[in-house]
């Protein structure tokens, strides 16, 4: 039986070609993967799915029904379920007004049925073992069960087809373990599951068949038992994946950053870390165990409770993000959209603002700041047409470089990451680890937040593992294993 | 560098010169003889009184670039002129120390309005209404509903510097525009009006200190809002609690209408006044239109939206590119 049909599908915007000519099928009652670099033609493909835009040429059915979307609410009543990335929900509504808005059940002239909504909202929240009522306030769940509300939305609409974009992106592994339970038993139950990611052994691990986007062409569908790992990095880079980050020998030098008994409470109390010249200090720890906000506090975002800071043997006071620039300090934060970009801007003020900041700057000279953004645009191979585009015009991977341009601009003698590589392909994220060693090689000291546990121990000389606003331990990176991380992470241990 | 004509500007001083061309050729006089409209005085007249909106618009799109709205410089221009004309007429100051002193008036109302801003977090709307109804009601209090009469005691035929005062506003609009032009694109403070209008978050993150950006927006659009209000009382003559009433309306508009976004982040001082004279001119021309008088405020709110609209497309299909 067939199932979900692209037959040469085509889309294009301006003069960038997103899609040619795109075809490929997915089985009813299969989960299927759709992976691709950022600028693959994945999100061009899910917009023409949810009915956002719509194919130039080509084609979708379903079981031998074509599938033409004029808007959004038209994908939905045909049965085309979205779990989008940006967690499209209404913090403002209760759980129920999530699963019901836009399509509100309701009584005879109109009135809404709170009660018929609340019991169908009851019953798939307990389907999907989300521990929340339908009365709870969104803005109180934090981001996994958003998402598990966004697929319950899906089903409350009855879908035959679900498409989760890039669904765990900011989960812990213990809620990416939640989710693919639900989607398995939703699986069983008959759904057919699209699943886009960046990640491959998630992808592995729950699809049936892979299907690989590369420069808006269709590169390949895999079938799971014949692929590896490998095969699917060269099909999405079209070429061999690089190899892992060659570690430095830890010859670490003196000390950069000394963080003494610093506090936030109630987030984090009692930190103590330091990382040397040459090294890479990776802080790892489960959503809400307070690491980014031990950078934020550093970084004099948010005020500590208690605790001091030495940067290179100074101690130094720091209440905003220009004492930090001042002390010699860089931060790329987490999302950087939200934190770290300027998309009325071109790139050029962009990058150059903390330096001037840093420099108290009074008067701009065009001509400097051009030449000192060209030399970071072209040391970090930051891919755009020219410094004077926008952000916007930019792949996930080099807005990333640019946020990384802005602090390396103002030569920091600490770095604080992020998730540095958070959102960013494969291409990109090799590119990005490379550029922190080399830095770090330099004589940078680097201390970088991820929950991606791969990417902690390919880049870091050692891990910090956080619980619960406190430092459990710490473990050589060189020997470190995934269990051993996990374990300090969540449970008690030995240390 | 982009070329000129693809400067946000152009596309208003287009607007501007299309609008008077329009004029000049539709109020053509039948029987020869003077142009009502497109002649010296005239002009004069449209940039006289299009400089009490400028000069307060420069401030207004300063403001909003940065990603605030500012709603009380109508009640500053006011009050302005209230307390210029109570120096000056009732305690018998010179003219230069009442200006000085009506001068104080906007940028008080800027560190009020950003103290409640930045500090005690009111949205800048309900901040600015909040400012714009004390500053209007003091002028209230002060006068006891009279007016101030300076005229009488300003010399006859005034001239400064050897100009008709009717060029004071004027004059003074275009430095202030080239000045706040100036910084506002060549000195890092206004690179930081640009950052923290386009994203706060990213703007506290690189270092910039956003709330002293916003109250500097803020005191320095109560300052030129008070600028116009000295040049109001100068020109008319007289220090009055009701004056410029509704004018911050027309003052945002012609900000708008010079590209500034309401959204922050994006638009131009030099638009700004540009957007005031685009108005100047419409005000000054529709009422010689016969029967246009009673149109003439539905053919601004309509040419606001067109302009804004066209704008937007122009912004799409150039992004488009």
């Amino acid at each position: 039986m067939s199932g979900l049909v692209f037959r040469n599908v085509s889309r294009s915007f301006g003069a960038v070609k997103a899609l040619t000519d795109v075809s490929f099928d997915v089985s009813a009652g299969e989960a299927h993967a759709l992976i691709g670099e950022n600028g693959a033609g994945k999100s061009t493909l899910l917009k023409i799915l949810a009915g956002i835009v719509q194919p130039e040429s080509g084609d979708l059915s379903w079981q031998g029904e074509p599938l033409k979307f004029q808007t959004p609410r038209h994908a939905l009543e045909r049965g085309i379920g979205m779990v989008y990335q940006e967690m499209l929900s209404f913090p403002n509504l209760s759980v129920a007004g999530n699963i019901f808005a836009g399509r509100e059940i309701t009584k005879s002239g109109g009135r809404l049925d709170e009660k018929a909504m609340r019991e169908r909202t009851a019953a798939l929240l307990a389907e999907l073992h989300v521990p929340a009522t339908p009365d709870t306030p969104m803005d109180r769940l934090p981001a996994a069960l958003c998402q598990l509300v966004q697929v319950a939305r899906a089903l409350a609409f009855d879908c035959k087809v679900l498409v989760l974009d890039e669904p765990t992106t900011s989960l812990t592994d213990a809620e990416v373990d939640h989710l693919f339970a639900v989607v398995e038993q939703l699986k069983r139950r008959g759904l057919t599951i699209l699943f886009v990611s960046h990640r491959i052994p998630e992808v592995f691990r729950l699809c049936d068949r892979i299907t690989v986007l590369r420069d808006g062409k269709h590169a390949g569908t895999f079938n799971r038992a014949e692929a590896t790992p490998d095969t699917i990095v060269r099909a999405m880079v079209g070429r061999e994946p690089p190899a892992r980050v060659p570690r430095a020998s830890v010859d670490a030098g003196r000390i950069r950053l000394a963080v003494t008994r610093l506090s936030r409470a109630p987030r984090f109390r009692d930190v103590s870390l330091t990382v040397r010249a040459g090294e890479v200090v990776a802080l790892f720890g489960l959503v809400g165990s307070g690491r980014t906000e031990v950078l934020e506090t550093i970084f004099g975002i948010t005020p500590a409770t208690a605790g001091q800071v030495e940067i290179d043997g100074q101690r130094v006071t720091i209440r905003n993000a220009r004492d930090a620039a001042a002390a010699g300090l860089g931060f790329v934060p987490e999302e950087r959209a939200r934190q770290g970009l300027f998309f009325n801007l071109s790139l050029v003020p962009n990058i150059i603002l903390p330096k001037a900041a840093k420099d108290a700057v009074l008067r701009i000279n065009r001509r400097n700041d051009r030449r000192e953004v060209e030399h970071q645009v072209a040391t970090l191979h930051i891919k755009t047409a020219s410094v004077d585009r926008t952000p916007d015009t930019l792949s996930g991977g080099n807005q990333q470089k640019v946020v990384a341009a802005k602090w390396l601009a103002t030569s920091p003698k600490v770095m604080l990451l992020d998730e540095p590589t958070k959102g960013v392909d494969v291409g990109a994220r090799f590119e990005l680890h490379a550029l922190i060693r080399q830095q770090v090689d330099a004589g940078m000291a680097c201390l970088m937040v991820s929950s991606d546990l791969p990417e902690v121990l390919a880049l870091a000389d050692r891990i910090l593992v956080m619980r619960e606003g406190r430092l459990m331990g710490e473990l050589d990176g060189a020997t470190a294993t995934d269990d051993a991380v996990m374990q300090m992470a969540t449970h008690e241990v030995v240390a | 560098m982009k070329p000129f004509w693809r400067a946000r500007e152009f596309s208003t001083l287009a607007i501007l010169a299309l609008e008077l061309l329009f004029f000049t050729y539709y109020l053509w006089p039948a029987g020869g003889g003077a142009h009502p409209f497109f002649n010296f005085d005239n002009f004069v007249l449209i940039f006289k009184y299009s400089s009490i909106y400028g000069i307060a618009a420069i401030g207004a799109s300063i403001v909003i670039i940065s990603g605030l709205i500012d709603l009380a410089p109508g009640a500053v221009i006011g009050l302005t002129s209230v307390i210029t004309g109570y120096c000056f007429v009732v305690a018998g100051w010179s003219l230069p120390a009442s200006m000085a002193a009506g001068l104080l008036v906007g940028p008080l109302a800027g560190l009020a309005s950003s103290w409640l801003v930045v500090k005690v977090k009111v949205p800048p709307f309900i901040a600015t209404l909040g400012v714009m109804g004390i500053w209007r009601g003091f002028g209230f209090v002060v006068t006891e509903a009279r007016f101030y009469d300076l005229s009488s005691k300003l010399p006859q035929n005034w001239h400064v510097m050897g100009l008709p005062i009717d060029w004071l506003g004027p004059i003074i609009m275009v430095l202030l525009a080239i000045v706040f032009h100036i910084l506002m694109t060549q000195f890092q403070w206004g690179r930081a009006v640009f950052a923290v209008g386009g994203n706060e978050t990213a703007a506290l993150f690189s270092g910039i200190r956003v709330g002293r950006v916003r109250t500097m927006a803020y005191v320095i659009a109560g300052l030129l809002a008070s600028v116009s209000g000295v040049v109001l009382a100068a020109v008319q003559g007289q220090g009055k609690a009701d004056l410029a009433n509704g004018y911050e309306l027309d003052i945002i508009a012609s900000a708008v209408v010079g590209g500034t976004s309401l959204a922050g982040g994006r638009g131009s001082v030099a638009g700004a006044v540009l957007g005031a004279l685009i108005f100047g001119v419409l005000r000054n021309a529709l009422p010689q239109i016969p029967g246009a008088t009673f149109y003439d405020r539905m053919i601004v709110g309509v040419v606001v939206i067109v302009i804004v609209v066209m704008d937007q497309v122009l912004v799409a299909r150039s992004a488009a590119k």
